[in-house]
This record gives C-alpha cells, structure tokens and sequence, in this order.
C-alpha cells in the first residue's frame, strides 16, 4: 500500500474544507464538547439532524468543538452561503424547531437567541463575535480551530494549516527543530516554566533507546480545564506537537495520558491518533522519511500526583502512581528506565505552531521576558465562565474583570487563585498584576497551569484553604511523612480554627508545617501550604479574626455561625417544609431553630431570607 | 466539613480459587491480550470495570498472574486510584462535585442537605443500598457549579433548596411531607422523577 504524500493529502483535504468554509447551502455547526455536552448539546445535534431530515431542509448539520464560552453554551452556529455565520447560544433541542424556522425557512435572524455575527465585522444589528468582552483582547493560536474544525476530521485540520509544521521539522535535522523552538523562549506550560527546547535537548543528547516522549494530560488541578479544550476540540495539534518532538529527540514511542475524568478527549485523542496513523503521520517512515513514531493513548484512573512528571511514569509502569526520587531525571532513566521526556499538553501544541510560521513570528506575542500565548479557563465567582487565550504579560484583571465579567453583579472581588490547589492566591489589591510567572513569584503564589479561580467577598478564606488541605491530603501518595503526615496535621488544626477551637499558637504551628513540607520529594507535598502561606501574607486580618474573636466575617465557617429566627415572615412554613433535618421547629405559631438538629445547610435561610438570619455563634448579633 | 473517611476500606481478603468458573474465563478473556510493561495495566482496569462495573476481588490474581507481580501489588494499585471500584455500585449513585468553583458556590451546604436526606455518608451507600453519594473530583464543568450528577446527568447550578427537592423526588418522597411504608412504591416513583428531571 503507497501512502498518500503530504502535497496529495492537503489538496484532499482543502476540497472537504472548502464545503465547510465556503458552503454552497446553510451549513449548522454545533459545538459539541464537554462543557456543552453536559448541557445537552448531543441532543441539540440529533435533533437538528433529524429535524434537518424531517423538513427536508436544504442544509448540512456538522460537529465542531468548543469556542470556549462555556456561559453561553449550547452553541449553534448557522452559515448561510457566503454570509458571516451567525451564532445562537443556550440552543438546548427545544429550541431547535424554532431555530430552523427562522434561520434556516425563513432566511432571516433568530433574535431572541443570537449571540454574535462570526469574525470581525458586525451585521445585521448583532455584534461581532471579535467584539465581545470575552473575546476583545484574545489572541487565538492555539485555539484557532476550536469551534471552527470538526474536531474528528483529519481533513479539516490539514486544510487549515496542519501538518506543515511537521513537514518542515521533518526538512532539518533534529538539533535544528530543537534550536528553533528553544529559539521561540517556549516554556513548559505546566506550571514549572522551564524551558521546553532544553528538556528536549537532555532527551535528544541521551544515548540509550528506546526513547519516550509523554505528553501530561492529567490536567488534575480543579478548576483549570484549557487541556481538555485543546484535545477535545482541536485533538490533531496535540498529535502533531508529539510528533515533531518525537523527531527532534529522536523518540521512537509516545504516549499521550489522559485523566479519567476526561471521557471525551480520551475518545477523540484516540481517534486523532488512528486517523494519522491511516494517513501515514504515525508509525513507520512517516511522510516518507526513514523517522518512526508511534503513539499510544492511555487512560488514568483518578488520582492527583499521576500529574507531577514522575508520578505518571510510575502510573505507566503499571504501578501506584508514586512520585519518584530524583535524581536521575526522567531525561536519563523515565518510564521503563529508559530516557523520556514529559510536557504538558499546550507546551507540545505550541511546538506545530513554532514550526509551521517560525520562532520570530511566534515570539512576536507575549511580554519582555515571555512570549507566546497561555490559555486559562475561568470558574468561580465569575460572570463569564469559559476558556481564553491571551499574550503572556495580559494584566489580570483584563482577563478577569473585563474578559470573565467579574463577581456577580453586587458583589466585590476577594481574591484569585491562580492555578491549582497547589498554588496560592492573590488579594484583589494585586489583581492588576501582569499575567505571566514572574510577578506571582515575587507574591510567594505559582501560576501554574492556567485554572483561575475566583473569590468574592461571600467567600471565606479559611474554609478555601481547608478544602486546599484537605485535597492535597486526599491525594498524597504517602511516600513522605512530611506530605502525607504534614497536610494531615496542617488540615486538623485549619479545620478546629474554622470550628472555633482555634488558638494563637496554631499560627506557628501551620508556619512550622508549611516550611517542613519543602522537604517533600515531590512538587505535591512541597506546593501543598502554598494556599496557606498565602492567606498568612495576604489576609492575615481575617484570619486573626477566626482565631481569636472566633468569628467568620463572610459566614462561611460552620463552626462560627448559627441559624436564628429573627423576624417573622410567611415564609416561615416553607422554611420548615425544605429543612432536611426539622431544626425548623413550630412552638405556639413562632418559630425557632433546634440548634442541636440544625446541619446548617442554608435552604430555610433561601426559604425566608427576611425572617431567618446566619449570626455569630460566639460574637453578639 | 469533608468526611474523613473518604477512602473506604475496599480491600477484602482473597481466596486465590474463588470465583465462578465463568467470571475467572471472562476477566481472562478480557485481558488475554495484555502484557507486563506495556503500559496495560490501567487498560485492564477499564476493560473489566466496564463489563462488570467494578472491579472484582478474584481478578486480582489473574491480573497478578498476568502482570507477572504479586497479588499484594495489584491491589497496591487499585487502592491507589480513586476511579477504581472494588464492590458494585448502589442502585443510585448520586455523584457530588467537591471542586473549587462548586465549593465557592456552596456546595458544602449541599453536601449536608444530600446526606441528611438520603441518609448516606460522602463515599459510602446507604442503610438499605438503595443510594450511593460518590465524591468526585473537577471536569471543568463549573458553569454548571454547584453541580451534581446522577448515572452520567449533569444537574446545576443548584440551590440548596433544589438540591433537597431533587433528593427528596430521588428518593420517592413527595414534597417535604415524610410517607409511611416506602418499599415497593418508592421504586416507581424514583423511576417517575427520573423523568421529570430529565425534562428539566
């Protein structure tokens, strides 16, 4: 069998993607990734197909991946023959009768659901998609075909652009990729920032074979989801990514590991892989050259620590998923003994781009000192929930104020945790800082690997830093008595402070803790009072308050707080109607709150927020 | 606040010749194909959780045999992973988000109303094995925080008082109003806010 060359492949593929960019009859995209699964979009596109079908309606319905606006999310967009798309959100099936009414019968706009007109220029009374507060300011390189491509066509990827990058690594010799991308200034985008074409360097300089490359898609710090998107929305990049890298290092096997609370990237990463494997891009003497690759897919099972490098070697040699000592680094003894190198999954996908425009054209973007793009997803207490792209360098509350929206409305930005359980937080007041690692060092916080997450003034600091603690004792491998011992400890005396058994001496002792843990072999136990040492420099004031007046300014900590009946209402009966537990007790027609019964759960107060009040336990109301 | 006991003490002594006959040929079939340092081991996780919903005690010796280790090992292994289930799964599941996004949003209040009513601790299934509350970890489905999920559904974001109405349908009780003899018709009722929910 004669595979296809690359010229052959792209003129293929350009003729499948011209039907999509330049469709003859509507053509309705829906998006179709995790975060618009979980709303229904599987079921937006059956029914759109069936629909489609039913009416005979002269229009093609076609998958794509994620653009990101998780807030708006089920997304449709509709193109009409050469017109901009227009793009609806929330589009749940319901919706979908009346869409094709409109936008597809009728020819015209369906308002009530229309989000934005495609690309730059506004039409027909609806902004441009470019001038959204989510996506002014944006520059998307990574992201350029989520929500564009079809995420499980090969074709699509190629015709934009994909596998050139390949095809010109594949022209220089392997020390010549790795000089341009150590060129570019790529760092890892995992959270340790090191340099990306050194690392390479240490494999390709390794003597022994076989050879690894793994790629770390064990995005498992909660609250950031920028991987997921990449490889659920634009799977080919990664793949292409691992095989240049798999050149330039001279890497004869790769594997690509994914968490297993990530079902849908696992299933279109493994279809990526078996479509390049078709077209000749994996596997023996790829795009002709006498250069072999393979990769391979493997699935985690839940757990943390498979995320800090080691740790997933150790999960790939079919054992628990202990980090292991160093040295020797995974560039002289990784997985099976043998030299492999480990990125993460939007250091590899940066590698096509690097290659395919060039290392000036890449560092064009981004800071002084770092350039590129980063991708952050954005949760919490925010407006805009989703995923974006940005420079490097993009002050931060560019990205969280204007882009995500913010607190909800009336309410004050407390705090932003940068990226992962592991990596600290910053106060408000710092918000203005630059997005890129170095003004988070100086604050003692790691942006890590792109999850912000965001407070408000209704949430307590102290109860943030149990869940911290708590997490990172959940997930210790319990190698180090410092880890698993320390975050044990750390974690009784957070929770008897924020049950208001708190006493002065425990701040030493949390200090002490948090600098026992830089003893840890790993990043986990090390990182793991980082949250902590944080609220101690930046909200200090708070947290005196929980220890010595006992008293939890946002009423969060369930020790600090009781529910009481203040004021009557006729909501009272519902109140007693949700209460779980019946602590909302009827005496002679008024009420009042069993405290013994009371697990203070909140419904009565949403119940009867006039009459039922969150008060000090120890404080006078 | 989060339950102590969040690993259950799932490792249960073997009997290296228990086991039907027919479930030692299945996990073996299933796992004919794997091999030792191919990076299988996970892969025989997957293959047997999916076929029989957890993984059962007695495929630890044919994995052992398999993996060319010791049976203490493998289960080294599967104790480590948290997405790995040693005993079946309650009839319900109800799965809490214990994430960031979802902690900010109160999902802790959450929590408390879920174990009140379904009288089941985080990680564990309740006195009569009708229901399970499973704790598990961030997808990055935090514009639906806070967040449960019931059999793959995904429902938020939730008040604490929706989150007691839908237990409560869950379970078979009607409103908030607590109805004697449960038993056979708390089963089609479940069945019926199935429905409902799924509507919402």
């Amino acid at each position: 069998m004669t595979l296809p060359t690359y010229k052959e492949m792209r003129q293929q593929a350009d003729e499948v993607w011209t039907r999509t960019a330049r469709p003859a009859r509507t053509l309705i995209k829906v998006g179709v990734a995790t975060c618009s699964r979980v709303v229904g979009a599987e079921e937006t596109l059956e029914t759109l197909r069936r629909e489609v079908q039913a009416r005979r309606l002269d229009a093609d319905v076609m998958l794509t991946g994620c653009l990101g606006l998780c807030y708006a999310e089920p997304l449709v967009e509709v193109i009409r023959p050469s017109v901009p798309g227009i793009l609806y959100q929330h589009m749940t099936a319901d919706k979908v009768a009346s869409l094709l009414e409109t936008a597809v019968v009728a020819d015209g706009i369906a308002r009530e659901h229309a989000l934005a007109v495609m690309g730059d220029k506004e039409s027909g009374g609806l902004p441009s998609l470019g001038s959204l507060e989510f996506m002014r300011g944006q520059v998307r390189r990574l992201m350029a075909n989520c929500g564009v491509t079809d995420p499980e066509s090969i074709d699509h990827y190629l015709a934009r652009g994909g596998y050139e990058g390949l095809v010109r690594a594949l022209r220089l010799k392997p020390v010549e990729v790795i000089d341009e991308v150590k060129k570019s200034g790529l760092w890892g985008r995992g959270g340790a920032a090191f340099s990306t074409g050194l690392k390479w360097e240490f494999l390709y300089n390794a003597k022994r074979k076989p050879k690894y490359l793994i790629c770390n898609a064990d995005e498992g710090d909660p609250g950031s989801f920028v991987n997921r998107n990449l490889m659920e929305s634009d799977p080919q990049l990664l793949v292409e990514g691992m095989i240049i890298g798999g050149y330039a290092t001279e890497a004869d096997k790769g594997y690509i590991y994914i968490r297993d609370e990530y079902p849908l990237p696992v299933e279109r990463m493994e279809l990526a892989v078996a479509q390049a494997r078709e077209r000749g891009l994996v596997g023996e003497g790829i795009l002709g050259s006498d250069f072999s690759f393979e990769l391979e897919v493997v699935r985690g099972a839940g757990s943390y620590v498979c995320g800090d490098e080691t740790g997933l070697l150790s999960s790939l040699e079919d054992r628990r998923g202990m980090p292991k000592i160093k040295p020797p680094f995974p560039a002289q003894a990784g997985v099976f003994a043998m030299p492999s190198n480990i990125n993460n999954v939007e250091s590899y996908t940066n590698v096509p781009l690097i290659m395919r425009h060039g290392a000036d054209w890449w560092a064009e973007m981004g800071s002084e000192k770092h350039k590129g793009t980063k991708m952050f997803s954005l949760s919490g207490q925010i407006q805009r929930v989703g995923i974006l792209e940005v420079p490097l360098g993009t002050p931060t509350s560019d990205v969280v104020m204007r882009m995500g929206g913010g607190p909800p409305k009336g309410r004050k930005l407390k705090a932003v945790q940068p990226g992962g359980p592991l990596s600290g937080v910053i106060p408000a007041s710092d918000v203005d800082i630059p997005l890129e690692p170095d003004p988070y060092r100086e604050r003692g916080v790691l942006m890590g690997s792109g999850g912000l997450v965001i407070l408000d003034d209704t949430n307590c600091i102290v109860d943030l830093c149990v869940y911290f603690e708590w997490f990172a004792e959940d997930e210790s491998c319990g190698r180090c008595t410092t880890c698993f011992a320390g975050t044990r400890r750390m974690l009784e005396i957070l929770r008897r402070i924020s049950s208001g058994r708190g006493r002065l001496a425990d701040l030493e002792l949390i200090k002490l803790l948090g600098s026992i843990a830089q003893n840890a072999n790993c990043f986990h136990g090390q990182g793991a009072p980082t949250a902590v040492m944080s609220m101690f420099r930046f909200f200090e004031g708070e947290l005196l308050e929980h220890v010595e007046r006992k008293r939890c300014p946002a009423k969060v900590c369930r020790g600090l707080v009781r529910y009481e009946v203040l004021h009557h209402s006729d909501r009272l009966p519902a109140a007693e109607a949700i209460c779980p537990t019946n602590a909302v007790v009827r005496d002679n027609g008024t009420y009042r709150i069993d405290q013994l019964k009371c697990i203070k759960c909140d419904a009565c107060r949403e119940q009867a927020p006039y009459a039922i009040a969150v008060v000090d336990e120890f404080a006078p109301a | 606040m989060f339950s102590q006991a969040s690993h259950n003490s799932r490792v249960k002594p073997v009997d290296p010749v228990a086991g039907s006959p027919e479930l030692l040929v299945r996990i073996s079939e299933l796992i004919e194909d794997l091999s030792a340092d191919h990076v299988d081991l996970l892969k025989a996780f997957h293959r047997i959780q999916h076929e029989f919903g957890y993984l059962p005690h007695e495929a630890v010796p044919l994995l052992a045999g398999k993996f060319r280790t010791t049976p203490a090992i493998i289960f080294g292994t599967i104790d480590f992973y948290s997405e790995v289930r040693t005993a079946p799964a309650a009839e319900t599941t109800v799965e809490w988000c214990s994430g960031p996004a979802c902690l900010l949003k109160g999902s802790l209040n959450i929590r408390r109303a879920l174990e009140a009513i379904l009288e089941c601790e985080m990680n564990r299934t309740s006195s009569n094995g009708n229901f399970g509350l499973r704790l598990v970890q961030c997808d990055g489905t935090c514009h639906l925080a806070p967040l449960v999920r019931q059999d793959g559904r995904y429902i938020g974001p939730l008040t604490v008082s929706e989150s007691i109405e839908w237990a409560r349908r869950l379970k078979g009780e009607d409103g908030a109003v607590q109805t004697e003899g449960e038993g056979a018709s708390a089963e089609e009722e479940s069945s019926q806010t199935a429905q409902k929910v799924e509507s919402e």
